[in-house]
């Protein structure tokens, strides 16, 4: 039972990740930064989950990135691009929906 | 350079089939390792990396997590590769049994050549044809998904479906089919007794009845055939008394033997009836046709053999 609430929760993941990175990146960020910003968030992300979410998402247009080599390390940040931005709204307004949609049957259940 | 970081970016690197972005994606992953060692333990060496390269995960699993869309074939295909290979098996298959029968060379340009085979070469062929048609297909798929053409397959619906592998349902055996069976086997005897032949020119027993082929293969392939109709009868008969599987194990190891036999000892002009100018045509089919089924028939043994010895084996590993 543990196991397939793990595989549900990593299904409902999928999604919400992309969206969460989507409002993430209204700042610009690398990869460490943003799994440490989530951590502190309460949300952990494994780093091989991030990064090929990253490159589809950049691949499809909806974020764009720039190495930075001024530092002592390389880093690649990203930022949300204007295509982003326009699915990312487009995404919380289906998210809120649906949010209303399940606590509406919630107060339902209540009821019974 | 850091030893351990750069085989665990090669690892990934080999596993790693993207059409691009390669080097950017084993750049990241560096940085993200190096940036990790140094934050959590605030020094960057051999040691402190390996923790960090161990929970980043399987170098094979890293690089699957950037290889969706990458498919080399399509999932959608997955259910046409085996139907499609079966379907061009059997055109195969039908090829190579007209170029076995007939003596033809056949090439359909630029998919088959099926040369002309002797004996067991062309049973051999098979395999190696179904190997062909499989990679013919995969080929087909790979260009269509790389090519990302959108197209319908047409899918034949086909009403049988291949048998399961049952278990043997034993039929009880009856008096009346064994006493129907000993019959006909005492005919075939008193005919081999009498014209020292089973395979004739015609069925005109009035006049001495000729034999399609010269006495000594007359007599070999005679008596292989009563051999194996014999076989049968006795393991029907047993069949009264016992349904062990052992019997069907060991009439088949026997068929084996036979065909094994047969077809080392091939007798030198046994269609000599044939063997005028206006029949070699005829002779050459006759012949080609008789290996035919002696094959066909040591294929259908061998399959029942190991079948048996499936069920036998099955059989003790569960009763240990």
């Amino acid at each position: 039972m543990k196991d397939e609430g793990i595989k549900f929760e990593s299904e409902m993941n999928r999604g919400f990740l992309q969206v969460l990175v989507l409002v993430l990146l209204e700042k610009s960020m690398y990869g460490y930064m943003m799994l440490r910003h989530l951590e502190k968030l309460g949300y952990m992300v494994e780093e091989n989950t991030l990064y090929p979410l990253l490159r589809r998402l950049e691949k499809r247009g909806l974020i764009e990135s720039e190495w930075d080599v001024g530092q002592d390390r390389p880093k690649k940040y990203y930022v949300i691009s204007k295509e982003g931005k326009t699915v990312q709204e487009e995404l919380l307004k289906i998210w809120k929906e649906q949010n209303e949609i399940l606590n509406k049957l919630m107060e339902a259940n209540k009821n019974v | 350079m850091y030893k351990k970081l750069e085989d665990y970016l090669k690892e990934i690197g080999h596993y790693l089939v993207v059409k691009e972005g390669r080097d950017e994606i084993l750049s990241e992953i560096k940085s993200h390792i190096l940036e990790k060692t140094a934050q959590e333990f605030g020094k960057v060496s051999e040691e402190t990396l390996e923790k960090i390269i161990a929970n980043y995960g399987n170098p094979k699993k890293v690089a699957g997590q950037y290889l969706e869309g990458e498919e080399i074939i399509s999932p959608f295909f997955k259910k046409y590769l085996f139907l499609y290979t079966g379907i061009l098996f059997v055109f195969h298959l039908g090829f190579t049994l007209l170029s076995f029968i007939f003596g033809w060379s056949i090439v359909i340009f630029p998919f088959f050549y099926i040369p002309r085979m002797e004996n067991l070469w062309a049973l051999c062929y098979l395999p190696m044809a179904l190997v062909y048609d499989f990679g013919l297909v995969c080929l087909f798929f790979y260009l269509v998904t790389q090519a990302k053409i959108e197209i319908r397959l047409p899918w034949p619906k086909i009403k049988w479906r291949l048998p399961k592998a049952p278990e043997k349902k034993w039929i009880q055996p009856k008096i009346i089919f064994l006493v129907l069976m000993l019959a006909g086997f005492s005919i075939i005897v008193y005919a081999y007794l009498k014209y020292h032949t089973l395979f004739f020119m015609s069925l005109d027993f009035r006049n001495q009845a000729e034999s399609l082929l010269n006495p000594e293969a007359s007599r070999w392939y005679s008596l292989f055939l009563i051999t194996i109709i014999a076989c049968e009868i006795i393991v029907y008969g047993l069949r009264f008394f016992t349904q062990s599987e052992w019997i069907p194990l060991l009439k088949n190891a026997f068929y084996l033997v036979l065909v094994w036999i047969i077809m080392n000892n091939p007798i030198e002009d046994a269609l000599i009836r044939l063997q005028s100018p206006d029949l070699e045509f005829v002779l050459y089919v006759v012949e080609r046709a008789g290996i035919f089924i002696v094959v066909v028939f040591g294929i259908v043994a061998a399959i029942d053999f190991f079948q048996s010895l499936w069920r036998i084996s099955r059989k003790h590993w569960r009763s240990r």
